[in-house]
Formats: structure tokens, sequence, C-alpha cells
């Protein structure tokens, strides 16, 4: 149902210590938004996208479609940011429309290219931890950044619940898609609206027996899970470090 | 003055043609390394007073009865599975609720801010809708000010008396509604216009989403009022359970 999550547990770098995949994702993210420079990103884009599509295994026509969800926003607001409307015009170009000007400046137009290429950098290096490493696995990650337990429980059965939730979801869909229960807006409002609500009825029924089912296994507020113990390899961290100096280079030029 | 109106009719009315043809519109969510670093911790500075709050209502409320967290977690995961879910809508283009301020009627906007971070984490990592470092600012402005406008126009709207229905529906659209202006003052202020500063720039952002925004924040209040008709006429025992009450 969420394909992210499907396809992080078939990842080639599944089993890679997620300490070292996360701290490689957040520095380089880091990275790329400080220094905002063009050179930068370009190069995150081609390491991570390789890591995800070459060392990952997620087909790479999968990987670009997975690149277009945030174009909308992207376009829309670099839009916002790249086109003014003033009395006078600015030295790139000009669009008169009555008395104002559509207008944009050369120091704007580097702007915009260097946000465009910053948060798509940003963009992969998320997908790279998204796409090779489930939720438990960043769970614990956050158990050693030291997160209060108490959200850490909360995130680990909203996740289990999530998927119980759009399973009974689409089970729903498809019943009354089969009653033409989508004919028309009308009708497919008032479906959503009675789906939702025998979703929430339900996922209540279920959440009460879900803590029955763990008090029934003397739970006591916190719930353990065996985790296994994936070192890291030196290759591993010496890589990492190489490329997070290298980039820092780059900046700096 | 009216002639600048004329052209932003005309600005949003492209708009609308062009995003009639466009295949998805989100939330509005600020994708991840769109927010200069700055402002990232700023924002995540500005949410911690309110998710400390949730925190120790949430914490108070588990130590008063265990129970609840299953049912904390599955309001949670309500809430994703709610703006995760495509929703029917009249462009024909498919888009997502926010679901917050849904829950923010039923479970009270604090313990919707603790909920509100978690469904943002997942739906960056899952979904691929926000970022982690524009956690804070998404946080500010869909898990925080959304919900708590939400809750405030709904309580305000029982206190005068209005109809039940109008009031949530009213809390759910303009909660929506005030989500897209605090999400585009945030692009403003991070992007300030070269030509009129923070305010052109704000109003530049405002007439960019409105096209999708606006209906959408209409069909998530009529949703959000469809649902609550459903669960008040279905589900008052379960309703009751999360310390919902209908204040006639």
């Amino acid at each position: 149902m969420i394909i992210i999550d499907k396809l992080c547990y078939t990842s080639g770098l599944r089993y890679v210590n997620t300490m070292e995949k996360f701290v490689f994702s957040m520095l380089t993210l880091l990275i790329c938004i400080i220094s905002k420079s063009i050179t930068v990103s370009v190069v995150v884009l081609l390491v991570t996208g390789f890591l995800t599509v070459g060392k990952g295994g997620v087909s790479l026509s999968r990987y670009l479609k997975f690149m277009t969800i945030p174009l909308v926003f992207l376009f829309l607001s670099t839009t916002a940011i790249l086109v003014n409307i003033s009395h006078a015009p600015l030295d790139a170009f000009a669009i008169p429309l009555g008395s104002y000007y559509l207008t944009g400046s050369f120091y704007g137009l580097l702007k915009g290219a260097r946000l465009i290429f910053t948060a798509l950098a940003g963009v992969s290096c998320l997908y790279f931890l998204s796409f090779s490493t489930p939720i438990t696995d960043i769970l614990e990650v956050l158990k050693r950044l030291h997160v209060p337990g108490l959200i850490i429980e909360l995130m680990l059965l909203i996740y289990r619940h999530i998927f119980i939730m759009l399973h009974t979801a689409s089970a729903i869909t498809n019943a009354q898609h089969s009653r033409l229960g989508n004919k028309n807006i009308r009708i497919a409002k008032k479906s959503f609206a009675a789906m939702m609500s025998a979703v929430f009825i339900l996922s209540v029924k279920r959440g009460g027996a879900l803590y029955n089912a763990m008090e029934a296994r003397c739970y006591n507020g916190r719930i353990r899970v065996l985790s296994e113990e994936r070192p890291a390899k030196y290759s591993e961290i010496l890589f990492i470090a190489g490329f997070e100096l290298f980039l820092v280079y780059c900046s700096r030029r | 003055m009216t002639r600048k109106q004329k052209k932003l009719i005309a600005a949003i009315s492209v708009f609308s043609v062009f995003f009639g043809i466009y295949p998805a519109a989100n939330a509005m969510h600020i994708m991840e390394g769109y927010l200069p670093v700055s402002y990232c911790i700023a924002w995540g500075v500005l949410c911690l007073p309110f998710l400390v709050t949730g925190f120790m209502k949430i914490r108070r409320t588990l130590n008063e009865n265990r129970r609840a967290i299953t049912l904390l977690a599955m309001s949670g995961a309500f809430i994703f599975v709610i703006s995760s879910l495509k929703i029917p809508s009249v462009t024909g283009s498919c888009s997502h609720m926010t679901g917050t301020g849904f829950g923010a009627i039923l479970f009270g906007p604090c313990s919707v801010s603790i909920l509100g971070v978690i469904v943002l984490v997942f739906q960056a990592i899952l979904l691929a809708h926000g970022g982690l470092t524009t956690l804070g600012a998404n946080t500010f402005s869909m898990a925080i000010a959304g919900p708590f406008v939400t809750y405030g126009i709904y309580r305000l709207c029982q206190k005068c008396r209005v109809n039940h229905m109008v009031s949530v529906f009213l809390g759910a659209a303009l909660g929506d509604l005030f989500t897209y202006c605090v999400t585009s003052v945030q692009l403003s202020l991070a992007y300030p216009s070269e030509a009129g500063g923070i305010t052109a720039s704000t109003v530049k952002f405002l007439s960019v989403f409105a096209p999708t925004q606006i209906p959408l924040a209409v069909v998530e209040g009529l949703l959000t009022t469809a649902i609550v008709i459903c669960l008040e006429s279905f589900a008052k025992s379960e309703l009751n359970l999360i310390g919902y009450k209908k204040e006639a």
C-alpha cells in the first residue's frame, strides 16, 4: 500500500548499520542546505541516486517518478520567488502589464536555480534514508538519540495502526466502488465520509483489543523489540567521512 | 486597486486552468531542503513550547489511564490515513486532506500537536510529503497553528450557539485556510521579494497556492462535517471514550 515501506525492506542497503545511513543522509542534507551551492547539490544528487538505484536496487524509472512528487510545490513556490510585480522593471526580464511589470533580476534567477538544486538534492538525501531503512530501524536510532520513550512507543503503535487502517480503508473502498459508490462527486464524498467513519469505529475496537492482547502479555508501558546488531564497517565509515569532507571542500570553492 | 485585483483574478484563473490538468495537489507541506538552516531551526524552536505542553498532557492522561495509549496511537494513525487517502475533488485531480483539523475537533489541540509531529515524520519518510529539515516549519503550520485555529473557531461557534455542523465546517475549513496562510508567510519570511519585501512576497505565495488550497479547504470542511455526522450517529460510545462531547 505504501510503496516506500515495501521497497525499503528489499533494499540492498537494508542490512547496513542504521546509524551510518542516518548520519550519512543527515550530514549530507545539512551540508546541502548550508552551502546552497549548485556543485554540491549535483554531486549529492548523483551519489545518493547511485546509492539508492545502484546499490539499493530501486528501479531507475520508479526513483525518477518519486523525484517528481515534490515538483508541483517546487514549481509553484519557485515561480513565486522568481517573478515580482513592481512599477520598476528589474534587470533579467520584464513583461509590462499596464503600469506594472512582471519582472525578475539575474540575482533572483541565480538564487532560484540554487534553490531548485538544493531542494532536489535534499529530497534525494531523504529518499536515500527512506528507501533503505525501515521505520523500525529509524526508531532504534531515535532511541539512541534520547527521544522520550513515550514518543517512540507512540510512533511504533501508530506505525502498526497505519497499516491496519489502510487495509480496512482499501477493502471498504473496493466494496464501495463495486457498488457504484463513486458515481458522481456528491456520492463519492458521501462514501468517503462513510468509509472514514467506519474505519474510525473499527479501529477504536481494534485498539481496545490490541491493548487487551498486550496486557495479557505483560505490557507495562514498554514494547521491547529485539534489534539485530549490525556493526559498522571501517570501509563504510571511511567512505562517509571522505564524502562529507569532499562536499565541504566543494562548497568552499 | 481594482486593476490589481483584476490582475490577481486573471493570474489565479490561469493557474486554476493549469491545475485542472495537474496530476496531484498535496496539502501544503514545505518540501525537503527548501528552507535556509536558520529558519528551520527558528521554526523548530518556536514549536517546542507547544510540543512540551502536548507531551505533558499526554503523559498525564496516560498516568491516569494506561488504556489511552492505544486510543492515542489510533488517533495518530487516523490522522495519517485521512491525510494520505485521495479525496474526491472537483477538478478531477487528486488531493489530500490535512486531517489535523479533524483531529483537533475530536481529540483537542494539545494532543494533536504531538500526534501531528509524529504523523509529519511518517509522511516525510513514507510518502515523501514534507521533509526532515522542514519538519519544524511544517509542524508549526499543520500541527499547531491549524489545529489551534480549528479548535478555537469550533469552540467559539459553540459558545455563540451556532448550529453544530456549521461550527464543525467552519472550524475545519478555516483551520485549513489558516494553515495555508501560515505556510505562505513562512515561505515569504525566508524568501522576501526583491521588490516590495515580505508583504509582497506573502501576497505572491498566497496567490500562487490559492487555486489548489481554497477549494481544498472547502472540501476538507465538507468532508470533516460529513465524517462527524456519521460518527455521531453510529459511534456515540466510542466518541465518549475519547472524551469528545457534543455540547448542545
